[in-house]
């Protein structure tokens, strides 16, 4: 029973980082760049939504505002940054990404400090128990919220003529030039839609677990997991983001007190630290190991 | 109709990929641009799409003028909405979307008209029809290529480019590109450009003939003054 309560309480964050998740596909899709900043992005949209409710908007209000003012910032980070880097090498464009995530850190390290903050409620406040298993309004409505998103942004992928424009750009830039799409308009949309989704994403745990500059991590925990997803498929992001969701949960809750004990009982080391943070990456190299392509993603992987 | 002047093309901005080239397309002919491996037939042609800048590529001097606007800078968009259409060479689509998608991909910057066009482009091309929900990847070279030009068409274009069309397919499928070609000058007086190596059949049905070596342009001629002895003489020269 308490394996199960960890999974449940595992999918539930699991949901929010897939869509953080799809983001950082998203933009590898069209143009070929991981995006090392997108747990930037989490984090500064859940300080966002927090500001605006210390000047006393309402929460939610404040959660919608952030995630407009997320998109704009995607949009102009592409703009800004990404644009002129245009004919630079993408492990450049990479590097640069992670300049954004030390920028973003500093800035809500000014502004907001180094501690934990509470963050205000975006639900009301309750619990249900269904045979035995406890869980709180706030788990469930990130869980459905994000459910409902990350459905509907697959739908807008594929059924839209905005998404159409996304995977023609995402398949063959050189094609997707010469029927008269902007490619580099499609990478901005690209970014925009990407902080959305990090902006939400970020609020949303913040809601959970509280917040601090920790949550930045969120983008580097993720990152091993996407690649085994596939790194370019969209559905394996999602799956991505509930495996590293149960992952975490399982580690913190089995784990590490398992670890930890077992140490106590026979060495002197008393904690094994964030053993969550380490435990993605030792998957990825496993699985790597037998499938270097993850698990979702097609053999051939194509550099424009 | 196109009219390109002492175009100069330089990549990574040193190597010069064409010098001085003068280049003129005259409404409703066909024209062959003919030139061995590396002789820049593909440069100009993405010279005058305005492809370059996406491979490191710029047009040094001279320029290019298409029904009297200066094509120098502008983007391939903009471009392919004033009515030319580029085929690149190796077959250029999108190998994960569906051939309905492709070709709906095709037209969504040019969306006046697109119905009637698609079902133009599915009576020149029953393949397509076949294939309509299936992935582009799975078609084969030739039918690939039948793809490629159908999604130009989709443009709506006034001027169609053809970069090797010919290029690793069947005698066969050569045959039938180039009868395609011909209905499509033929029935709706379209203004074609092919490039490619040497194709005796391109000789037949071309108003006109341009043949570029490293770069430079070496001979314009009609089509009967061109034989495969004076192509490879010239190639070597
Ligand atoms: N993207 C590029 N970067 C650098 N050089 C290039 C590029 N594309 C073509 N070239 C060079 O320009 C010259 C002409 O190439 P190209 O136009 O492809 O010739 P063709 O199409 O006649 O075979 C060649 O020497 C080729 O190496
Ligand atoms: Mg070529």
């Amino acid at each position: 029973m308490f394996v199960l309560q960890l999974a449940v309480a595992g999918i539930a964050i699991g949901s929010v980082y897939a869509l953080i998740a799809l983001g950082i596909v998203l933009i590898y899709k069209c143009s070929g760049v991981v995006n090392f900043a997108q747990g930037g992005y989490a984090m500064l949209g859940a300080f966002i939504t927090y500001g605006l409710t210390s000047v006393g908007l309402p929460s939610v209000i404040a959660l919608v505002l952030a995630i407009a003012v997320m998109g704009g910032l995607g949009a102009l980070t592409q703009i800004l940054v990404l644009r002129p880097m245009l004919k630079a090498p993408v492990v450049a464009v990479m590097m640069a990404t992670l300049g954004i995530l030390i920028t973003f850190r500093a800035v809500c390290l000014l502004i907001w400090g180094p501690d934990q903050i509470g963050f205000p409620a975006l639900f009301p406040i309750g619990a249900i128990e269904l045979s035995g298993i406890f869980m709180t309004y706030n788990y469930i409505a990130a869980f459905l919220l994000s459910a409902i998103l990350c459905a509907g942004f697959l739908a807008f992928y594929h059924y839209t003529p905005i998404g159409l424009m996304q995977r023609c750009t995402a398949d063959n830039t050189r094609a997707a030039l010469a029927v008269g799409i902007h490619v580099s308009n499609q990478v901005t949309i690209a970014w925009t839609a990407s902080a959305m989704l990090a902006g939400l994403g970020g609020a949303l745990l913040a809601s959970l677990n509280g917040l601090s500059l920790g949550l930045s991590n969120i983008g580097l925990v993720a990152f091993p997991v996407i690649v085994l997803g596939g790194m370019t498929s969209l559905p394996g992001a999602v799956v991505a983001g509930l495996v590293l969701g149960i992952l975490q949960a399982v580690t913190d809750g089995v784990l590490t007190p398992a670890i930890e004990r077992f140490l106590r009982e026979h060495t002197d080391i008393y904690s094994v630290g964030t053993l969550q943070q380490v435990i993605p990456y030792a998957l990825l190299v496993l699985v790597l190991l037998v499938r270097p392509q993850g698990i979702f993603g097609t053999k051939e992987s194509e550099r424009v | 109709m196109l009219d390109v002047s002492g175009l100069s093309v330089r990549y990574d901005s040193v190597i010069a990929a064409l010098e001085g080239i003068d280049f003129e397309v005259g409404e409703g002919r066909i024209v062959a641009l003919l030139g061995p491996n590396g002789a820049g037939k593909s440069t100009l042609l993405k010279a005058i799409a305005g492809m370059l800048p996406f491979e490191q590529g710029e047009i040094a001097s001279g320029k290019a003028v298409f029904d009297g606007v200066l094509l120098n800078g502008k983007h391939p968009a903009a471009i392919t909405r004033s009515g030319i259409a580029l085929v690149q060479d190796g077959r250029q689509c999108f190998r994960n979307l569906s051939v309905g998608e492709n070709l709906k991909a095709a037209s969504f910057r040019h969306s006046k008209g697109a119905e009637d066009r698609l079902q133009l482009v599915l009576t020149y091309f029953p393949i397509l029809e076949e294939f309509y929900a299936r992935p582009a990847g799975v078609l084969s070279g030739g039918q690939l290529q039948m793809l490629v030009i159908g999604m130009a068409l989709m443009i709506q274009p006034r001027l169609l480019m053809l970069d090797e069309p010919s290029l690793g397919l069947s005698p066969v499928m050569v045959q039938s590109v180039f009868e395609i070609v011909e209905r499509l000058h033929q029935d709706l007086g379209m203004t074609v450009v092919v490039a490619e190596q040497t194709v005796p059949r391109l000789m037949e049905i071309a108003d006109d003939v341009y043949v570029l070596s490293r770069g430079h342009s070496v001979l314009h001629a009609p089509p009967d003054e061109i034989d495969e002895d004076r192509l490879q003489s010239l190639y070597l020269s």
